[in-house]
């Protein structure tokens, strides 16, 4: 692939996400998550995806009260300060229209760097004695996923096993995060694909590893050379990289280290609003259907953007309102 | 003027004050501290501020020993870098951590049981829950590596239950899979074993737990409770013959520190009504 085609559209992005996908995210909880894609995939009404992340966020409560979730694989979702639990996921998961899966947050993080590194596991000491380990509680297995017909599916939730060479006592093994496609919202990305993050990188790096392909949407396109100037500042390869997207204010409600802090309000709002359904349908309306990027843009305006603009030197924004006061 | 360091008396502060300052007196100088997001991280930076200058914070989205000025809101947020010696990832936290540097860590939990189990997972049957709440998040986690865990905690009867709907934090006594049958948390963890949850702080009172039986008892009770009324709001036989008094208020420094330098928006703590 040469290296001009990298660069696609947002909705050509969404479109390389099939119905069934085995998909992750770059980011952590609601900072860096690639929400401009998410409303895409929305507006394009894909289904039955399998959601396998390291910790989830706003951007899986869209797509899971969207009805364009199947399974949720991970560890935590919610939105911290601004809404205390996924209430779509809650929603759903009472009325048994998800099949949901519980590890521990390190172990999603061990399984991602597994995939990444190509092992098929990981050994860890985390969570022994909890239900995360409880047999009756393996819900893919469960619901009829682990037999091998789809061969990113592991045949086991874990298994434990005794330390073979030092006699260190009990090791939890955890299957390798396989994932068909991962989106990565970061600020910047060279026109070849070269992804420079700033401040904390979460697990980008193990998440572009472990999937087949990587999408990366980032705030800003930059030439190539200029990334390749300063390389030990770089955190993932060109060649992992197979499609770019540019598209300022992509994380939004979320928030981008330097460029813009997390839109709380907007947080607050959806997650009051959506603890019904009818309420995501009508936030869905709103701020999903019938718009594009660029309108919801608008929609959000430029005071509200301004407010939520990084300072350049603290990296967050200094004119936010974050409290009661 | 009020003498700084002279204790507040009630009325001049909150119960989340009081909470906050418990808490930070867990903290010892010197200490690693893997810091969660609202109250702890409040408590932790006036440690900093107070008896412990010289602690090294740890936040689980990868920033290791930072300095925040401004309190984040989470432990995602940019804030958390100020001053940080390195800015890296997940993996790297948790491999920090499972490696042995931690001391303590802070949590919250959504029930505990008497063994010091946590919940922040679903209540009711985990296949058929009532309210699907987060999930672990990194609880199992710093909770499993770290030598001390402090969890903070509403205090409602229901919260205290006999034992919790999902085990997703590992107590003192756990289940031993496949079976299920309780052990003593050493037996199971052998090697990896460092230690456990080290005290509850809740809106009631402060409890520890004796490490051989496993058992929660009440260390101090907060003004205006009694060792009795705290038994009664949990559904397990509470241990009230160690209480060693109330719970310290806070000094008119540390409740300065909360409201006017570490978070004078009032995002996890409204001030007093009178100050």
């Amino acid at each position: 692939m040469t290296s001009r085609s990298k660069r696609i559209s947002l909705s050509e992005a969404a479109e390389i996400i099939k119905d069934g996908s085995l998909l992750t995210f770059s980011g952590f909880t609601i900072w860096r998550r690639p929400c401009a894609l998410v409303y895409e995939l929305i507006r394009q009404k894909r289904r039955h995806l399998h959601l396998i992340e390291v910790n989830s966020g706003p951007h899986s409560e869209f797509l899971i009260g969207a009805g364009c979730v199947d399974v949720w694989e991970s560890c935590w979702i919610g939105h911290e300060l601004y809404g205390k639990y996924g209430a779509n996921l809650a929603r759903r998961v009472r009325q048994k229209e998800i099949i949901y899966e519980d590890y521990s947050h390190a172990e999603m993080a061990f399984r991602f760097q597994a995939a990444a590194a190509g092992m098929p596991f990981m050994a860890t000491q985390t969570s022994l004695g909890t239900d995360i380990h409880n047999p009756d509680y393996d819900m893919l297995g469960r619901a009829g996923l682990r037999n091998g017909k789809n061969p990113k599916i592991p045949r086991k939730k874990y298994h434990i096993v005794d330390d073979p060479f030092f006699g260190d006592g009990r090791q939890v093994l955890v299957p390798a995060a396989k994932v068909d496609v991962a989106v990565l919202a970061v600020q910047q990305v060279g026109d070849e694909g070269t992804v420079r993050i700033a401040g904390q990188f979460f697990t980008d790096p193990e998440v572009a590893r472990a999937a087949d392909i990587t999408i990366v949407i980032a705030e800003e396109i930059v030439p190539e050379e200029y990334l390749r100037h300063e390389s030990h500042l770089n955190k993932i390869p060109s060649f992992q990289v197979d499609y770019i997207v540019e598209c300022p204010w992509c994380a939004h409600p979320t928030g981008m280290f330097r460029f813009y802090d997390v839109d709380g309000e907007f947080l607050r709002n959806f997650y009051t609003q959506t603890r019904s359904q009818e309420g995501f349908n009508e936030f869905a309306k709103e701020w999903i259907f019938g718009l594009n990027h660029d309108g919801y843009l608008n929609k959000l305006g430029v005071p509200r953007l301004a407010r939520l603009k990084a300072n350049t030197v603290l990296n967050y924004s200094t004119r936010v309102e974050r409290g009661r006061k | 003027m009020k003498d700084r360091t002279q204790l507040a008396q009630p009325g001049e502060y909150t119960l989340g004050d009081l909470m906050t300052v418990a808490a930070a007196r867990e903290v010892r100088d010197n200490e690693v501290v893997f810091a969660g997001t609202g109250m702890p991280m409040i408590a932790i930076m006036l440690a900093q501020r107070t008896h412990a200058p010289r602690l090294k914070l740890i936040f689980e989205a990868g920033t290791l020993d930072g300095r925040p000025k401004e309190l984040p809101t989470s432990v995602g947020d940019p804030r958390c870098e100020v001053g940080a010696s390195v800015a890296s990832g997940l993996y790297e936290a948790f491999s920090i951590a499972q490696r042995g540097y931690v001391d303590l860590g802070f949590l919250g939990g959504a029930e505990v049981d008497e063994y010091g189990n946590v919940n922040t997972t679903a209540i009711g049957d985990y296949l058929n829950p009532l309210l699907r709440l987060t999930g672990s998040g990194g609880n199992p986690d710093i909770n499993s590596f770290a030598k001390r865990t402090v969890y903070i905690m509403v205090h409602e009867k229901r919260r205290f239950p006999k034992n919790v709907s999902y085990i997703t934090s590992p107590g003192w006594r756990v289940k031993n899979w496949p079976t299920g049958e309780w052990v003593h948390r050493r037996e199971l963890y052998g090697a990896a074993f460092r230690g456990g949850p080290s005290a509850v702080i809740s809106t009631a009172g402060v409890f520890r737990f004796d490490e051989e039986t496993g058992r929660m008892y009440l260390d101090t009770y907060h003004p205006g409770m009694s060792p009795e009324k705290i038994r009664e709001m949990c559904e397990f036989d509470l241990d009230i013959s160690r209480v060693s008094g109330e719970t310290v208020p806070p000094t008119y420094e540390e409740i300065h520190l909360i409201h006017h330098v570490l978070d004078p928006d009032e995002i996890f703590l409204a001030k007093p009504r009178k100050e």
